[in-house]
C-alpha cells in the first residue's frame, strides 16, 4: 500500500509538470502563428478600432506568459474560458460586425466537450472492441505457431493493414457498405448504426501494432522453458497457455497499449470523426483551428495530454503489480 | 540453416551485413523492394512518357473512368479527375512528394532523434534528466493536436509539414538511441577509447554512433510509411501541401464528393498509395524480424 501511494504521488507529481508544459507550448504556438481570432470572430468587415477593443477585452495583447498564468489560474478553479466563435445556444456567432463582441452569451468550452466526449468515447470503445476481434485471434495464432504459416499470415495481416490509410479505408468503406449498397449510415450522428463504419476504421489502423505486440510476446514466451517444463509435468499445453503465457504475456502488451495504442488512438479518433463528420472531440478541434478558437484547442490539448499521462502511469502501475520484479 | 552455409560464412562480417542478407534471402523482401523500385521509378518517369498534365484543366475531360472500364479512353490510363486532370498522373507525382517529405522527415528525425540520445545517454546527469523530460513532454503532445495548431494556424508548405513530422518523431529515437547508448558506454572499448584519450565527440561520433545506429536505421523504414500516410492525412483535413501541387490527401478529399458517381478519383490513387506503403512495410518488417534475429544471434 505504502508503495503505492508513494508510486502514485511522485508519477502524478510528474505528469502534473508535463501537462502544464504542454499546455504552455500550444498556448504559445497558437499566439505566435499567424492568423488573428479577432478576424475571423468580428467578420471581414470590422474596423480597426472595434477588433482592438475586442483583443483588450480578450486579454490577447497582454505579454503571453501574463495570458498563459491568467490561464492557469482559471484553469486550476476548472474554469476552461468561453469559445471565440460558438454561441450559447449552438452554433457559431461570427461575424456580428457592429462593435466588440460581448463573452457572455458564448457557450462555455467545458460544455461544448462534455457535448462531444460521449460520441467520441463510444467510437474509441467500438473501435478498440473492434480492434481486439481482428488482432486477438490473429496475434494468438501467429504467436503460438512461430515458422508455420499462421505467423505469415501475421506479418502480411499487419503489414497489409498499417498501409492503408485511414483517411482512404474511410472513404472506401463510405462507398461500399454505405453509398452504393446502403447497408450502414455514414455521415454525421444519428444513432449507434452511425458509429460502425467509422469503428471499423479505427480498428484497422490500431490492429497492427496489436497483432504484431500479441504475436511476439506470445512466441517469446513459448519459446521459454518454462512452457516445456510445464507439459513435461503434466500441465497440459491449453492450461499452460491460458494460465501462465498469457498472463506472462501480458505487462509487454499492457506497454505497448499503454506507450503506443492511446496515442494512436487519439490521433486516430480526431482524423476518423473529420471523415465521418461524426460530432466528437476530433471534430470539434478540427473546427476550432480553422476557426482560431484558442479555448477550444487549448483545452482538448491539456486534456489529451493529460489523459496520455494518466494511462502511462496507470499502465506502469498495471505492470508492477503484475509483475513485482518490476518496481518502479 | 545448413552446416554448409554455415561454415561458408564468413566470420568478421558485420552486423550490418548479417541483417540486409537475412532479410533479403525472404521472398517477401525481394517481391517488395522489387514493387518499391518500380513504383519509385514510375514517379520519375511518369512525367516523361504519359502525354498529359496533372494541373493543367480539361473541361472536355472530365470524370472519365479508367481505360479498362466502358468509356475510359487512352491517353488517361486511370481516367481523370473532376478537372479533367490524368489521375495516374497525378498520383504519381503524389506519391513522388509524399516519398520525398516521408524520407527527407525519416532521415531528419534519425539524425536529430540519435544524436539527441547518445548525448543524452553518453552525459547522463542533469543533462539527461532535462532532455528526457522534454522527450516526455513531446511525447504527451498527440501528433495530430500538434499537426492543426502549427499547420493550421499558418500557410502550409513542405517545410513546415516536414517541420511538424519532425517534432512529432524525434523522441521515439532518442529514447532508443538514449537507451542503448546507456548499455553502451560500459563496454570495454569506450573505456579503452577514453584512456587513449579520444574526446567526448569523438567517441560519441565515432566509436558509439557507428555500433549502435545501424539497428535502429532498418526501423526506420517503417516511419517512412508512417510520415507518408500522416502527410496524406494533412492532405486531406487541408493543413497540407496546397493545391494545385498534387498530394494523396488533396487527390482523395476533392474527390469524395463525386464518390457515388466518380469512385476512381478516390479510390484509385488510394490503391497505389497502399501499394506503395505496402512494400515499404514489408521491407521494414521484414529487416526488423532479421535484425531481432541477428541480435539474438539466431542468425
Amino acid at each position: 500500500m505504502a508503495f503505492a501511494i508513494e508510486f502514485f504521488l511522485r508519477r502524478l507529481s510528474q505528469g502534473l509538470l508535463i501537462v502544464l508544459l504542454v499546455a504552455f507550448v500550444i498556448f504559445t504556438l497558437l499566439r505566435v502563428a499567424p492568423g488573428d481570432p479577432i478576424r475571423i470572430i468580428l467578420g471581414p468587415m470590422a474596423t480597426a478600432t472595434a477588433m482592438e477593443e475586442t483583443a483588450q477585452k480578450l486579454g490577447l495583447r497582454d505579454p503571453i506568459p501574463v495570458q498563459f498564468g491568467r490561464f492557469v489560474l482559471d484553469v486550476a478553479q476548472g474554469d476552461f474560458g468561453r469559445s471565440f466563435i460558438r454561441g450559447k445556444q449552438g452554433g457559431a456567432s461570427g461575424g456580428s460586425q457592429d462593435g466588440a463582441m460581448d463573452m457572455a452569451d458564448r457557450a462555455p468550452v467545458m460544455g461544448l466537450i462534455a457535448t462531444a466526449l460521449p460520441y467520441t468515447l463510444l467510437l474509441a470503445g467500438l473501435g478498440l472492441v473492434f480492434s481486439f476481434l481482428i488482432a486477438v485471434p490473429i496475434g494468438l495464432a501467429a504467436g503460438l505457431n512461430a515458422g508455420r504459416w499462421q505467423q505469415k499470415l501475421g506479418l502480411y495481416v499487419s503489414s497489409l493493414f498499417v498501409s492503408l490509410p485511414n483517411i482512404w479505408v474511410g472513404v472506401v468503406l463510405i462507398y461500399l457498405l454505405s453509398a452504393k449498397s446502403g447497408l450502414l449510415p455514414a455521415i454525421g450522428y444519428r444513432n449507434f448504426a452511425y458509429a460502425i463504419i467509422p469503428a471499423i476504421v479505427v480498428a484497422v489502423e490500431m490492429s497492427p501494432v496489436l497483432i504484431r505486440a500479441i504475436a511476439v510476446s506470445i512466441a517469446s514466451n513459448v519459446q521459454e522453458a518454462y512452457f516445456d517444463i510445464g507439459q513435461v509435468r503434466g500441465i497440459g499445453r491449453n492450461r499452460m497457455i491460458y494460465r501462465h503465457v498469457l498472463r506472462n504475456a501480458a505487462v509487454p502488451l499492457l506497454n505497448v497499449f499503454g506507450a503506443q495504442m492511446i496515442g494512436m488512438l487519439l490521433g486516430g479518433l480526431f482524423v476518423v470523426e473529420y471523415i465521418f463528420s461524426f460530432p466528437g472531440i476530433g471534430l470539434l478541434t478540427i473546427n476550432a483551428v480553422f476557426q482560431r478558437d484558442f479555448p477550444i484547442i487549448q483545452a482538448v490539448a491539456i486534456l489529451a495530454s493529460a489523459v496520455l499521462v494518466l494511462i502511462n502511469i496507470l499502465v506502469d502501475f498495471a505492470s508492477t503489480t503484475i509483475d513485482r520484479r518490476l518496481k518502479f | 540453416m545448413s552446416d554448409i552455409a554455415l561454415t561458408a560464412r564468413p566470420k568478421n562480417r558485420g552486423v550490418t551485413a548479417r541483417i540486409v542478407a537475412g532479410a533479403w534471402s525472404s521472398t517477401e523482401m525481394k517481391i517488395a523492394v522489387c514493387i518499391f523500385l518500380a513504383l519509385a521509378l514510375m514517379t520519375l518517369l511518369a512525367p516523361l512518357v504519359i502525354d498529359a498534365s496533372a494541373t493543367k484543366i480539361t473541361v472536355a475531360d472530365r470524370f472519365l473512368p479508367p481505360v479498362f472500364m466502358e468509356g475510359g479512353r487512352f491517353p488517361y490510363l486511370l481516367g481523370t479527375d473532376q478537372l479533367g486532370r490524368d489521375l495516374l498522373l497525378r498520383s504519381l507525382i503524389g506519391l513522388r512528394n509524399a516519398l520525398a517529405i516521408g524520407v527527407v522527415s525519416v532521415l531528419l528525425i534519425f539524425v536529430i532523434g540519435c544524436a539527441i540520445g547518445i548525448y543524452s545517454g553518453y552525459r547522463g546527469g542533469w543533462v539527461d534528466v532535462v532532455l528526457m523530460r522534454i522527450t516526455d513532454v513531446q511525447m504527451s503532445i498527440p501528433v495530430i493536436i500538434l499537426a492543426i495548431t502549427i499547420l493550421g494556424m499558418s500557410r502550409p508548405t513542405a517545410v513546415t509539414v516536414i517541420l511538424v513530422l519532425v517534432l512529432a518523431g524525434w523522441p521515439t529515437y532518442a529514447r532508443v538511441a538514449r537507451s542503448v547508448t546507456l548499455a553502451e558506454r560500459q563496454k570495454e572499448y569506450v573505456r579503452a577509447a577514453k584512456i587513449l584519450g579520444a574526446s567526448d565527440l569523438r567517441i560519441m561520433a565515432l566509436h558509439i554512433a557507428p555500433s549502435i545506429l545501424p539497428s535502429i536505421a532498418f526501423v526506420a523504414v517503417l516511419d517512412i510509411a508512417r510520415m507518408m500516410i500522416f502527410e496524406a492525412i494533412f492532405g486531406f483535413i487541408g493543413i497540407g501541401i496546397q493545391p494545385p501541387t498534387p498530394t494523396f490527401g488533396t487527390i482523395i478529399s476533392a474527390g469524395t464528393q463525386y464518390l457515388l458517381n466518380a469512385w476512381w478519383i478516390t479510390i484509385v490513387p488510394g490503391c497505389l498509395l497502399a501499394l506503395a506503403l505496402t512494400s515499404l512495410n514489408l521491407m521494414g518488417g521484414v529487416l526488423e524480424r532479421s535484425r531481432n534475429l541477428v541480435l539474438q544471434g539466431k542468425l
